[in-house]
């Protein structure tokens, strides 16, 4: 663990976080969800200040989806996963663009590939995605294979024996 | 196939000597392109040049997988080019979706939104297999058969229903753009 990173846990203390050891650079903070925000104020006034990502996984047995915060300290290479979880099927947070003005997008992306919306952040069209129609993508129930098949037709093969035996013996190639 | 009258064998014979391929690149497969265009491979000793935009092109070399998003743009391109036209699928993705076989978003084969000329199997095929590939598709336009622009027209119905089918609405609404 690097000085900031053992700073951060250090001062997070109260926030009664679950704290994991990825490697020596990497640390995952859980916190509940009401924490996060605040958390992650202190986490940036201490030098994380940098919000690499945010995303999300979809936890479909629990009934959550987990929000993660990826944070980046330029000082000692530091990195910290913020996680948090929130319900599934009423999927809502807060919007973290007050503190870092990038986060508009990433969250205008785990709208779209999982539905979860952000108060605060009004813009949530769609970013890569175009004309969907269907649930969002990333969610584990949505099934792509499916879909796939409905929407983009399959190049049907037929077998063909003879040709198959004539590659086989080495009369033509295949 | 119609029997093509003199003049025009004339010019196909002329057309496959002088290709510029358009150099659109969709998916890994661009990564091929640098060595087959340059110094190792030199894809111009065969008469075959880069070109930047699809107004001046002869190919359009789709390197990979497309997704809806792409293919919106393939279409457009592929329209803005100026007849005679020709289509290399290049890589498994374009012949059966590869490995993207699956995904919700890629399309699974090509020559069901435009008519494709040549396919290119493997993932990635080598320089050697595009170069094998122009020749061949030289060998095609000498003798008549890439004729791809002429089934686009001959079955635009056919196309534009598949394309619609896939992609619901093939205009390009672009927030960047609008």
């Amino acid at each position: 663990m690097t000085n900031s990173m053992s700073k951060a846990v250090e001062v997070l203390k109260s926030f009664n976080p679950f704290v994991e050891e990825i490697d020596d650079r990497e640390i995952k903070i859980s916190l509940s969800n009401d924490k996060v925000i605040s958390a992650l104020d202190v986490l940036k006034s201490i030098g994380f200040s940098h919000l690499s990502l945010i995303t999300c996984v979809d936890w479909i047995d629990d009934n959550q989806f987990e929000l993660v915060y990826i944070l980046f300290n330029w000082e000692d290479g530091g990195k910290i996963l913020v996680s948090t979880r929130i319900d599934r099927s009423n999927p809502k947070f807060i919007t973290v663009k007050e503190l870092w003005p990038v986060a508009r997008f990433y969250e205008r992306e785990i709208h779209e590939f999982f539905g979860i919306e952000f108060e605060g952040n009004d813009d949530m069209r769609p970013l890569f995605l175009e004309l969907w129609d269907e649930k969002p993508p990333m969610r584990k129930d949505f099934d792509p294979s499916k879909y796939s098949k409905e929407k983009f037709p399959d190049r049907k093969y037929e077998k063909d024996v003879i040709k198959e035996a004539k590659i086989f013996r080495g009369e033509i190639n295949g | 196939m119609k029997e093509r009258t003199m003049w025009e064998q004339i010019a196909d014979s002329l057309r496959s000597r002088s290709l510029w391929m358009l150099h659109y690149c969709t998916g890994c497969g661009a990564m091929e392109l640098p060595p087959t265009m340059t110094a190792r491979f030199d894809m111009e000793r065969f008469g075959v040049a880069p070109m930047a935009t699809p107004r001046q092109a002869d190919i359009m070399l789709i390197t990979g997988y497309l997704n809806t998003k792409t293919l919106r743009r393939v279409i457009y391109t592929y329209e803005q080019m100026a007849d005679p036209k020709y289509v290399i699928g290049f890589g498994s993705c374009t012949i059966n979706g590869g490995i993207y076989f699956d995904s919700y978003s890629t399309i699974n084969r090509l020559d069901y939104y435009i008519p494709v000329d040549v396919y290119i199997a493997g993932c990635m095929p080598r320089p050697e297999a595009i170069l094998e590939a122009f020749n061949y598709l030289m060998e095609k336009i000498r003798k008549g058969e890439a004729d791809g622009w002429k089934r686009y027209k001959e079955n635009y119905e056919w196309y534009k229903q598949n394309q619609i089918r896939s992609l619901g609405e093939v205009y390009v609404h672009d927030e960047f753009h609008e």
